[in-house]
């Protein structure tokens, strides 16, 4: 059957590919976080200062370790081809970034920015926060595109998955970002 | 061999199928261009207001720059043609015509022709701000009535910023590379195109902001950024910062996809083994940027950070400047790679074409390639030589000498290939036979930077300016137009005028020699790099170089013009003018809008540069089965 649609024609790269492909943006993500990460120890030097807003940290940690669930259940749901049922999957994770997001900005009060530790704490803290920007957005995309063009959604799966393969790498991020600003 | 209808609309050339031009296909750039301006100085003068500021402090410019560069991506197009989409909503019809070219479009040919022309114009205006410096140090003292010295300083800084992250950083990777790449490994376009769509966007306006920093206060720092000069000069270094920053993520967009095309979408049958030379130096390019990117991006943000935010990273009671420095050129002497591996693999490409020979020990070239990336990202330790213990000093040294090793593969490959071959000296080729000629003097002078003794004398002085321009003027500009004679028939049909183009290569070699190598005398004679005033005993050798850069400079409309009315009017090029084995040729030229058609299928079935007699063809072609 020929492609009848000029965009699809020009963009013939399989699932396997776009998939796939993501690790790359992903890594660069990854190697960023770790700049910032790193940084911590040049400007904050070794131990955390004292009012550091441990219980907000920790509590952030376990919904991100929590998060996993749903994260988990939207990837075997998009495998089956259970689209609409993973929409709600998508619904909670969307949810829980937005939380994350308000998490890090009252975070924000508890060390100035004007020291060491504060600085690269807001710096990399931020940062991530602009990672959990995107991915909520890109959340509310996909329950978009699911509800009103669910066959567009199926055709283009490869999207949802990504989403959700950037979530749990937002998790992997988030938990080396608590160990190195709250326990190391 | 369109099989479709839809195939056969699009099918048409560079030209959109004979669609003809209209002016009202431009607005949709002069409406991101109004857009950016609205979203500026609405964030500035706001932001103004609520801190009770005016718009030129660093804060207001930063939230401006922010909301322009929204404001110039949602003009562009980005939201029928990507955004809304996404959410669900209507899809855009695909452009197929010269319309995708002044719009947000995901057609990898549209945005490599978008490349080329803002490398141009980039160029130009980079250029002219050479002009300027080269008109001040005509004479050894401040000449008030042409710059003043803090005007000397902005403009060198700006001429730096722009030449190295707006042109050398994507005339061959952006104006080429994107578009050859996908063609040269059998793919319709790459593997995310609206993200390498989006790097477009990003050029334009990080370019005019560090041309008009001077409007807000410029900046003193050159194209480096050093704090605390940077927190103690004009707000113009916020758009540095921010300009610096947009820059790189737009190298980063377009990274990704070449690394991760390269990976997934070769055509079946290419083997890594025969992957073509050009690609290769893409992915050793962009390997460099992914992996070192992130430190130097960072770095101008946490200067950034500390211009309007109050954080202490680089100054102040917790400020380590140096750490600036480390970040900086971590990436940023690597950079020069990303320049340069693209020339490099441009020359591997055209060579053996033109000889009509195989290119010598192909393995060993790739390992050059790759080994300069590897090597080449460990650079940035030699800018260390005045900062650490005499321990170190001998280890950055050789790391840095270690590169010439890999090097020397490359060149040695390209020369191996020339010997004995039957060369056509066509402009390409005569420009990447300059180019090799002038990176071996840039690469054979360097090595004096890198020796630690030597560096302690030449340090800081003109010598240093001589290496760099003759690594990326000499090699990566040259290089450029020795691409855009090459690929000119296959993007618009039409051979470039040969005489015009060889003149200006014989024009380029003896003006660039002239303006950049009294420059090594002029460093070793004890002259300072980034002043506009010098000692008396250098004026006529700096009157000399000033005057060689003036007709370097004026030199550059004869290519200009040669590449318009060849546009224009030139000679109908056939689809393969260079009897080149390599993909690309295999489509017509102009290359149609779809390169390859449904109905037929490539297995590669050997190297594209095998010139051997007798060698089999590369590519084979096969009917497809139904449903591909």
């Amino acid at each position: 059957m020929a492609v009848e649609n000029t965009g699809s024609l020009m963009d013939p790269a399989p699932e396997r590919a776009k998939r796939g492909a993501f690790f790359f943006p992903m890594l660069f993500m990854g190697i960023i976080c770790a700049a910032w990460d790193l940084g911590r120890f040049l400007w904050g030097g070794m131990g955390v200062p004292k009012g550091v807003d441990f219980k907000t940290g920790a509590v952030l940690t376990v919904i991100m370790l929590l998060s996993m669930g749903p994260m988990l259940g939207a990837r075997g749901k998009l495998s089956r081809g259970q689209d609409k049922a993973a929409l709600g999957n998508f619904m909670l994770l969307m949810v829980i970034g937005i939380v994350m997001i308000a998490g890090i900005i009252f975070t924000w009060g508890a060390v100035p920015i004007a020291t060491g530790y504060g600085g690269i704490y807001d710096a990399t803290s931020g940062w991530l926060g602009l990672y959990f920007v995107a991915v909520t957005l890109a959340f509310l995309a996909s329950i978009m595109k699911g509800k009103r063009v669910p066959a567009r959604f199926g055709a283009e799966r490869w999207v949802a998955h990504n989403v959700v393969s950037f979530w749990g790498f937002m998790v992997l991020l988030w938990t080396v970002f608590f160990i190195v600003f709250y326990l190391a | 061999m369109a099989t479709t209808d839809v195939q056969g609309r699009a099918a048409g050339g560079a030209g959109g199928g004979g669609q003809p031009f209209v002016w009202s296909m431009v607005l949709p750039m002069v409406r991101a261009g109004l857009f950016g301006f609205i979203g500026y100085f609405a964030a500035a003068w706001i932001t103004a207001m609520v801190t009770h500021t005016v718009i030129v402090n660093p804060l207001p410019a930063t939230l401006g720059y922010v909301f322009g560069l929204l404001g110039w991506l949602a003009g562009s197009g980005i939201w029928s043609g990507w955004i809304r989409r996404a959410f669900g909503g209507e899809e855009a019809p695909s452009l197929t015509g010269v319309e995708r070219y002044f719009q947000f479009s995901s057609d990898p040919k549209a945005t490599a022709v978008r490349y080329v022309i803002f490398n141009v114009a980039a160029f130009l205006f980079a250029g002219l701000a050479a002009m300027a410096i080269r008109i001040e140090l005509l004479t050894p003292n401040s000449t008030s009535w042409w710059l003043s010295e803090v005007h000397y300083n902005m403009t060198f800084g700006i001429h730096g910023v722009v030449m190295l992250l707006a042109v050398a950083a994507s005339v061959i990777v952006g104006g080429m590379g994107y578009y050859l790449l996908p063609i040269m490994l059998g793919a319709r376009t790459v593997i995310y195109p609206r993200l390498l769509g989006l790097s477009w966007w990003l050029l334009p306006p990080a370019a005019v902001a560090v041309f008009l920093s001077p409007l807000i206060g410029g900046f003193q720092t050159g194209w480096w950024g050093y704090p605390p000069l940077a927190q103690n000069s004009g707000s113009g270094i916020v758009f540095y910062t921010l300009g610096a920053a947009t820059l790189l993520a737009s190298s980063v967009l377009g990274a990704l996809n070449i690394i991760g095309t390269i990976v997934y979408m070769r055509a079946k049958g290419m083997s890594l083994g025969r992957v073509p030379m050009f690609v290769w130096g893409l992915f050793a390019a962009a390997t460099i940027l992914i992996v070192e990117a992130p430190a130097t991006f960072t770095g101008t943000l946490m200067d950034l950070s500390d211009m309007i935010l109050g954080s202490h990273f680089y100054t102040g009671p917790t400020g380590i400047p140096l750490a600036y420095d480390d970040q900086f050129w971590w990436l940023f002497h690597p950079e020069v790679y990303v320049f340069a591996l693209p020339a490099f693999a441009l020359w591997l490409e055209i060579l053996p074409a033109a000889a009509q020979r195989p290119l010598f020990a192909r393995n060993w070239a790739i390992a050059g390639l790759l080994g300069v990336s590897m090597v080449g990202a460990m650079l940035g330790v030699h800018h260390y030589f005045t900062a650490v213990s005499a321990e170190r000093m001998p280890i950055f040294m050789t790391i840095t000498e270690t590169v010439s090793i890999p090097t020397g593969f490359v060149f040695l490959a390209a020369l191996g290939t020339l010997w004995g071959g039957r060369l056509k000296l066509s402009s390409p080729v005569l420009l990447s036979l300059m180019a090799m000629m002038n990176f071996l003097i840039g690469g054979l002078t360097g090595i004096f930077n890198a020796d630690v003794p030597a560096d302690f004398q030449l340090h800081n002085t003109y010598w240093v300016v001589a290496h760099f321009h003759y690594t990326i003027l000499g090699a990566v500009i040259f290089s450029w137009l020795a691409g855009l004679y090459w690929w000119f028939p296959k993007v618009t049909g039409r051979m470039v005028n040969e005489f015009w183009a060889k003149f200006h290569a014989w024009w380029f070699f003896v003006f660039f020699n002239m303006t950049f190598f009294p420059m090594f005398i002029l460093g070793i004679e004890g002259m300072n790099r980034r002043v506009a005033v010098y000692l008396p005993y250098l004026h006529p050798l700096n009157e000399f170089v000033s005057i060689s850069a003036f007709f370097l400079g004026a030199g550059f409309l004869i290519p200009a013009a040669n590449l318009y009315f060849s546009w224009r009017s030139g000679k109908k090029a056939s689809q393969n003018p260079w009897g080149s084995k390599s993909l690309e040729w295999h489509s017509p030229s102009p290359t149609p809008y779809i390169v390859f058609p449904e109905g037929s299928e490539v297995t590669v079935v050997g190297p594209n540069d095998n010139y051997a007699d007798g060698a089999p063809e590369p590519f084979v072609w096969a009917p497809t089965t139904a449903g591909k």
